[in-house]
């Protein structure tokens, strides 16, 4: 509130009070703190502020409640026009989920090309800004520009600018195998039981997460559901099992497939494109298989 | 039943039982069930080979007979699976060598050659054979104990009689008989070695070998080694022992076994502690089984320590799952078993969701769905929400597995192979027949001069008729040859998990 140069020291003790109460205050809240106040001078000042678009004023119980508005919201009033404000409000209101094109424009009722002049114009002040979102690539919502996006637009730590990173998402998932493997080999024949070593091969969440912020592979922090995340991909590879303690924590292990690779892909024809192509006459067969002569070259 | 096993199973006949069984074979395939005049129509072939290729197909079980709606002739019939065994049987014997020893394996060859024989007949022949093999020195009474453990085992068992019983009709049925283990005369044995002739004997019983009981040690292996794989060695022997107890109670491929008392198992590991871990953690390794053994065994009641149910339903379906886990990370890649994996964890999935929890590009996300979609490993379902205002009803669409369909999948993909390989093997056979043929002949001469105790320098000379060239060409021939029948037993070890979970879902 700096850059609001209020020359009458009533003014701001008014908009102190208001600081220190960002719910808003009452008349009685402001007698209070500027109690050798008459009430004409306490309209006065009031009004002086509410034209100066400090507050907004609302109506709560039967009492007159006025609350300041937040810096930017002051800046983008100053000099806008009432298109500008509406959208404006509209976007704040979302906070930092955003919000879509189509629903400003339903909701406004503003025309098509109308409002992309005003969100160029908000945008070029950098008043608000536009974020690509995560999980629809041509989607767009609109946000203030001084919010953090949430998770479920900007993807949390594995997206770089909107773009996702499976490189760093494939090292982390190697990492945190690696620190389940270092541990796994725990329950086989140990001496205390096996219930003991089960215990030892499992890690929890945090361990891994501990683990990988010691290896300073991420310069992204990671927090602890990221871990988890990266986790349950190991158990969709099938590299890892899931259970739950007691307490309801999840702890992880690193397992094996219950079988060998089976014969089936042990042989060319398991793993061959042409497999459902491959008959007994005709271009290709089993006779003159290319795949079937390297196999059995070594 | 598929095309493709039809080709598997030609190509079996024609390896074993050349060319005419299979032409009957592949009719008997397609037609399902006919009498043999039909055969003889359809295959053109001279009634005397049809009746001679039907003989050998029923001697060896490959094919049934039952009276057509005349009641006079018999329809005959292929049983495919049957013939798919056949190329099972080095494992029959391994299996039965390290369980036996060379004594039951001897037996067990002979008696797979034969389908079937008296028991007299079988031992004195076994014995015959092998009379001039000092090194495994076998004994007509060795013999004799190892056909009566293995018939007590349930390896061999009599084989079905005909039912001459007059009233029905004039096409006999097969029943089977309840398998008595014989009594052998050690005297009347002893006689028949030396005069060489069974004439004496009245041994009308016959015997064959009961493919199920080596299916069920197979199944047991399986199950032994995942939990070893899965949990350790301890946990494996806990598993064996689990299953030992199954087979006093319940029937051996039951989708769950009758519950068994904690104490019976204890009890048994025990009795068998040189596993002093087991011992000392029994309760322990039960439990960790239990909780991470892939739900191979289940606990039901506390009572008394609880009682413990080993599910074979679900031991058949976690397998087939790391069957097709494996087939789909080599044909896709790992990522594409990832989502496929990720599919079946959360049963119904959508696309979005499906990027969301796999972490991977969206663009490579959709491409291996798609993929996974199109080589018919997963499926999917649209769901359309009732239209709402604007053109914007938009259609979910639900990926899932239809576990039955993808096993079929499978396995048409394993017919595929085994033929293929049976296809190339007979290829490499027949391409190089005539050198196969040129060492063998060199072979017996050779042989037959070692024999005589002919001068060295003439046995080279005969050895040398084979040039370096071509035993190089031999010996790689017999690599490959070799390759591709190993091959052929991992294939087969492969459809036996598949035709297991089968076993369940009809
Ligand atoms: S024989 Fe060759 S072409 Fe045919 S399925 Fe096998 S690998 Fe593929």
């Amino acid at each position: 509130m700096s850059s609001n140069k209020n020359d009458d020291p009533i003014s701001d003790k008014i908009l102190n009070i208001a600081k220190k109460n960002p719910k808003g205050i009452s008349d009685k809240d402001i007698i209070a703190a500027v109690p050798d106040l008459s009430s004409a001078e306490l309209v006065a000042a009031i009004n002086k502020l509410l034209q100066q678009g400090v507050f907004d004023l609302f109506n709560q119980g039967g009492s007159l409640i006025y609350r300041l508005k937040a810096q930017t919201s002051k800046q983008a009033v100053k000099g806008a026009d009432n298109e500008e404000k509406v959208v404006y409000n509209l976007i704040e209101e979302a906070g930092n989920k955003g919000i879509w094109i189509r629903d400003i424009r339903v909701r406004s009722n503003l025309a098509n090309t109308q409002l992309t002049k005003v969100l160029k114009s908000l945008e070029s002040k950098k008043v608000i800004k536009a974020v690509k979102c995560v999980n629809a690539s041509k989607k767009k919502v609109y946000m203030l520009y001084n919010l953090e996006p949430d998770r479920s637009i900007s993807g949390g730590a594995w997206y770089q600018d909107q773009d996702f990173e499976s490189e760093f998402v494939d090292i982390l998932n190697r990492q945190c195998l690696r620190f389940l493997q270092q541990r796994a080999d725990k329950i086989k024949n140990n001496p205390k039981g096996p219930i003991l070593g089960r215990t030892q091969s499992f890690a929890t969440a945090v361990e891994v997460q501990k683990y990988i912020t010691d290896l300073g592979i991420s310069n992204v922090k990671l927090e602890v559901e990221d871990v988890v995340t990266i986790l349950n991909t190991l158990v969709y590879d099938g590299k890892a099992e899931s259970n739950v303690y007691p307490d309801g924590s999840k702890v992880y292990r690193a397992i094996e497939s219950l079988i060998p690779p089976p014969g089936l892909v042990q042989v060319p024809c398991g793993v061959c494109p042409l497999v459902f192509k491959c008959c007994s006459t005709g271009l290709v067969t089993p006779q003159d298989c290319k795949y079937m002569d390297e196999w059995l070259e070594n | 039943m598929s095309h493709q096993l039809g080709r598997v199973v030609s190509e079996i006949l024609h390896r074993y039982f050349g060319e005419l069984v299979q032409q009957v074979g592949n009719d008997l395939f397609i037609y399902g069930s006919k009498p043999i005049s039909m055969i003889v129509k359809t295959t053109g072939l001279p009634r005397k080979q049809v009746i001679e290729s039907l003989r050998t197909l029923l001697k060896f079980d490959l094919a049934s007979f039952e009276p057509s709606v005349h009641e006079v002739v018999a329809d005959y019939k292929l049983l495919p699976d049957n013939v798919l065994l056949l190329i099972r049987y080095p494992r029959y014997l391994l299996q039965i060598k390290s369980k036996y020893g060379t004594e039951a394996e001897l037996l067990v060859e002979e008696l797979l050659q034969q389908a079937t024989s008296t028991a007299t007949g079988l031992l004195v022949t076994v014995a015959t054979k092998n009379k001039d093999d000092k090194e495994k020195n076998i004994t007509i009474l060795k013999l004799r104990d190892t056909f009566v453990s293995l018939a007590t085992a349930g390896y061999i068992q009599q084989a079905p009689v005909a039912d001459t019983k007059e009233g029905s009709s004039d096409v006999p049925s097969l029943v089977p008989v309840a398998t008595i283990v014989p009594d052998l005369d050690t005297r009347q044995l002893l006689h028949a070695m030396t005069t060489g002739s069974l004439a004496d004997i009245k041994d009308n019983i016959y015997w064959k070998v009961n493919y199920d009981r080596f299916h069920q040690d197979f199944r047991d292996d399986i199950m032994v080694k995942a939990m070893t794989r899965r949990i350790d060695d301890n946990a494996g022997e806990l598993m064996r022992l689990l299953l030992q107890q199954m087979y006093l109670s319940s029937a051996a491929w039951a989708a769950e076994s009758n519950p068994t008392p904690a104490l019976d198992i204890r009890e048994a590991v025990r009795r068998a502690a040189d596993k002093s871990l087991l011992s000392q953690h029994v309760d322990h390794y039960l439990k960790v089984l239990e909780e991470n053994g892939a739900g191979f065994v289940r606990r039901v009641g506390d009572a008394g320590g609880g009682q413990l149910v080993v599910c074979g339903r679900r031991a058949a379906g976690r397998l087939l799952e790391a069957v097709l886990d494996h087939v789909v990370t080599e044909r896709l890649g790992s990522n594409a078993a990832r989502i496929f994996r990720l599919i079946r964890a959360k049963k119904y999935i959508e696309e979005d969701d499906i990027q969301k929890h796999a972490m991977l590009p969206n663009k490579e996300c959709k491409e291996l769905t798609y993929k996974l979609l199109e080589e018919h490993f997963i499926s999917v379902q649209p769901m359309r929400k009732a239209a709402s205002a604007g053109g914007m009803a938009k259609a979910i669409y639900l990926y899932h597995i239809k576990t039955h369909d993808v096993a079929h999948t499978a396995q048409e993909l394993c017919y595929r192979a085994l033929h293929n390989c049976l296809r190339r093997a007979a290829h490499e056979r027949n391409k190089h027949a005539r050198l196969r043929d040129k060492q063998r002949r060199v072979r017996t001469i050779v042989h037959g001069m070692r024999m005589r105790g002919e001068p060295q320098q003439n046995i080279d000379d005969v050895e040398e008729t084979l040039t370096p060239p071509e035993l190089a060409l031999l010996k790689d021939v017999e690599k490959r040859l070799k390759q591709l029948s190993a091959a052929e037993l991992e294939l087969d070890r492969n459809l036996f998990i598949l035709n297991w979970y089968f076993m369940y879902s009809k």
